[in-house]
């Protein structure tokens, strides 16, 4: 077949499949998908998720556990957000105690009812690394948060987190405005900094937590005469506000963002559905065709061994090959390739049956073509629509597949895929504890990645076979 | 056309052909002893070199099946068949292909015989593949167009594009006639060729089938249910019944002189549009459906449905061929009577 007349089929074929509706929407959505996979860094609001999703310290500056951020619209009491801050203004200032300082300044707008759960400062230091961290609230006062003093960093990550290394300040900060009974009952160990941080002074602030709304800002002065000192380098200034409420979906009991787990999780869900299903209906057609056209003895056979696999209770089987073989992805998808091959055998026999006994193939055995190129040149290509649709149309099966596997946690743990974002939520009795955002979203795009495909394979199957158009 | 009597380019000896019906597992193990289908039981006859020998009979005397056989499309139950001197009648692979180049098949259906998905050229080109003839795209090309002109479908690379669904059904023939001479074949079987053809066609296409055939020297094996167009294409004739051959000779004696009564009726049966007669059905003097060939009538083949038909007829076994001189076999025992 020429290129002309693939692109007339082609474009014939796209004039028919304008009209399936439901195709569209599928191939609406598979674009969609493929889109984000390609351009999956614009998607991550964590970019290093791949390769980092089992990795702790990598998630430890957000909350667990929190809703998604958007929940704030339907409560009361608005939460902080989860949110990252890496531009500061750097201004030269004069400090009392510092001399010459050089000031990283992040402004952070606080229009809260309840106060984020810390803030954390992160930067990457190397040589000797000291900073003096204070707090600027809309009220005027400065609050100390301490300093941060490293040594002999060699371009190293440096973190400081207020909720464990600011206690005392500002619980000095505190006892200035609280009641002497206040403080006496209270030490500077079971204080949550940030609620103070966050609230009107006041003597009863320990307890009332009056939300102090406004511009904040965060101020980290690094001595001038450090820096000038060529081995000591800070760059990578940031802050995280770590929220209540964080992200698009919200986090896990690992404080892991789900978001991006299921954003990395589609590339997987649409290799392992394709890859599979496209294999394993390639070598089912042939194998229905092989078997048709040979008969007799080898149809014989070739049913039989059919039938064993068909009659195979595949999960079990899955089951028991991930448990025996170290959980990969190559494994899982060659063992579902050893079971879903199966699926087009029974049609594709029928309808090879039907077409051997056509004049044309009586035609080309007469003029002497081998058994080969009959079912290469002459069956094959009548089956391809066939096996186009059978493809779409498997791929639910096989990201389904996938995901129960990984939901008894028999996945690959070098991945991230739904399934094992399931099987997480399962273990850590996401239900029970009402962490709906990290069951319903992967949840739902299995469905729909199922839905994708069906779609395409039901609006495919309609048009290349016209005597399913009634349907 | 001088043809030399005796080069004789294939010669079939005593061809059988016997299905075995489909039994399940329980019918097999019954005492019921299966019924063998015989669509070809026994017939013998020899084409010469550039002859164009006709095979006819009604549907399921068995001449399709003749023509499969001698195309190796199945495998005789026994007897021989003989190509130009060689034995063909058990071949391997290799001389399978080498058979096939020289032996070509026409097919009844020109809608079917053509994969709906090749264009004419890939139709055309296929032959040439298969045999690996030597040459690139464009020699190949050329000798398509050579053989479109030879079936006289001008211009050919107007046809070279298009999709047998394109064509009619006569210029499909043509297309069909034409994949069978890219070959150089020494001969064809034609399985009615014409039979699903309109009638005004017929007559070009059998014309364009005579021309090539002289052209080329080719020999035909023509099968066929039409007497009349037997007679204008054919040298000689077989008439097959339930699987044997009834009569055989040049196609103006059996047609003029048939001695077979069921010649006799199946010429009888052509219709004839003369005036006078066009309002008048005939009256045949046979009647009923041929019989199953598993259940074949014993004695002469014929006797239940020849009118001329006495006890004798199955009682005794079956009359073979013998010549009434000139080359005009029959295998009726009561002929002289008749």
């Amino acid at each position: 077949m020429s290129m002309k007349d693939f692109n007339f089929r082609l474009l014939e074929f796209w004039s028919d499949f304008r009209r399936e509706k439901a195709g569209l929407i599928g191939l609406g959505i598979l674009l969609f998908s493929v889109l984000v996979v390609l351009l999956e860094p614009v998607f991550l609001p964590y970019k290093d998720v791949n390769g980092n999703w089992r990795n702790i310290s990598y998630w430890e500056d957000n909350s667990d556990s929190a809703p998604p951020a958007w929940t704030n619209i339907f409560t009361t009491k608005k939460s902080a957000t989860t949110r990252q801050f890496d531009k500061p203004a750097v201004t030269e200032e004069e400090d009392a105690s510092y001399g010459p300082v050089k000031m990283y300044s992040f402004p952070y707008k606080y229009g809260y009812d309840l106060p984020p759960l810390d803030l954390i400062i992160r930067a990457r230091a190397s040589g000797m690394a000291l900073m003096l961290l204070e707090l600027e609230r809309p009220d005027g006062l400065i609050v100390n948060l301490g300093e941060m003093y490293r040594d002999g960093l060699e371009d190293d990550d440096i973190r400081f987190a207020i909720d464990t290394e600011s206690k005392a300040n500002v619980f000095d900060f505190a006892r200035e405005y609280a009641s002497a009974e206040a403080i006496s009952t209270s030490d500077a160990q079971n204080i949550k900094p940030s609620y103070i941080l966050f609230s009107k002074t006041g003597t009863d602030m320990l307890s009332a937590r009056d939300a102090l709304k406004g511009e904040y800002f965060l101020h980290i002065k690094v001595p001038a005469f450090l820096l000038e000192d060529e081995n000591n380098t800070l760059d990578d200034v940031r802050l995280v506000v770590t929220g209540r409420v964080s992200g698009i979906l919200g986090t896990d009991t690992s404080k892991r963002d789900i978001y991006s787990g299921v954003v990395a999780g589609l590339k997987w869900a649409l290799f392992i559905g394709i890859i599979t299903s496209v294999i394993s209906v390639l070598i089912g057609v042939l194998y229905g065709i092989i078997s048709a056209y040979f008969g007799g003895f080898v149809d014989t056979a070739m049913s039989f061994v059919f039938e064993v696999f068909v009659s195979i209770p595949v999960l079990p089987v899955l089951i028991v090959m991930s448990a025996i073989f170290k959980p990969s992805i190559w494994i899982i998808i060659a063992s579902l390739i050893v079971f879903s091959w199966v699926g087009p055998v029974k049609t594709v026999r029928s309808m090879a049956l039907q077409i051997k006994e056509e004049t044309y193939i009586e035609a080309a055995n007469a003029l002497g073509a081998t058994k080969w190129r009959i079912i290469f040149k002459h069956m094959a290509p009548l089956l391809l629509p066939y096996s186009f649709a059978n493809m779409a149309l498997s791929v639910p099966g096989t990201i389904v597949f996938e995901a129960s596997l990984s939901l008894l946690g028999l996945g690959d743990p070098t991945i991230i895929t739904w399934g094992q974002i399931l099987h997480d939520a399962q273990v850590s009795g996401a239900t029970l504890n009402g962490l709906w955002w990290w069951i319903v979203p992967p949840g739902l795009l299995i469905a729909l990645m199922g839905a994708t495909f069906a779609f395409l394979g039901f609006a495919m199957d309609k048009i290349l076979h016209p005597k399913l158009r009634t349907r | 056309m001088s043809i030399n009597e005796n080069d004789v380019i294939l010669q079939v000896q005593d061809l059988k052909k016997h299905f075995m019906p489909h039994q399940g597992l329980l019918q097999s193990l019954g005492t019921k002893t299966k019924k063998v289908i015989k669509a070809v039981d026994g017939i013998s006859f020899g084409i010469r070199r550039g002859e164009i020998f006709g095979l006819i009979g009604e549907s399921g005397s068995g001449k399709t099946t003749t023509g499969k056989l001698v195309m190796k499309l199945i495998e005789p139950t026994s007897g021989k068949i003989v190509f130009n001197g060689e034995d063909v009648t058990i071949t391997d692979r290799g001389r399978t292909k080498a058979y096939r180049r020289q032996v070509q098949m026409i097919f009844q259906d020109p809608y079917a015989s053509m994969n709906p998905r090749f264009k004419i050229r890939d139709v055309l080109g296929e032959p040439l593949i298969i045999h690996k003839i030597e040459g690139d795209r464009l020699r190949h090309e050329e000798m398509i167009i050579k053989s479109l002109t030879e079936v006289k479908l001008n211009p050919p690379s107007d046809f070279m594009g298009r999709y047998p669904h394109m064509l009619s059904g006569g210029q499909r023939q043509r297309v069909a006639t034409a994949r069978t001479l890219i070959l150089n074949p020494m001969m064809l079987v034609a399985d009615e060729p014409v039979s699903m053809i309109d009638l005004s066609t017929r007559a070009e296409i059998l014309h364009m089938m005579k021309d090539v055939q002289r052209d080329l020297g080719l020999t035909y094996l023509y099968i066929t249910h039409d007497l009349s167009t037997a007679r204008y294409f054919t040298d000689r004739i077989a008439v097959m019944y339930l699987g044997r051959i009834v009569e055989m000779g040049r196609a103006d004696d059996v047609i003029d002189n048939p001695i077979h009564p069921y010649t006799r009726a199946l010429i009888d049966a052509v219709p004839e549009p003369e005036t006078g007669m066009v309002d008048i059905i005939k009256e045949l003097p046979i009647s009923g459906e041929i019989p199953s060939p598993a259940n074949i009538p014993p004695g002469c083949r014929f006797h239940t449905r020849c009118p001329y038909a006495k006890p004798v007829c199955s009682e005794q076994t079956e009359p073979e061929l013998s010549d009434v001189g000139n080359g005009h076999f029959h295998a009726c025992r009561r002929w002289k009577e008749l």
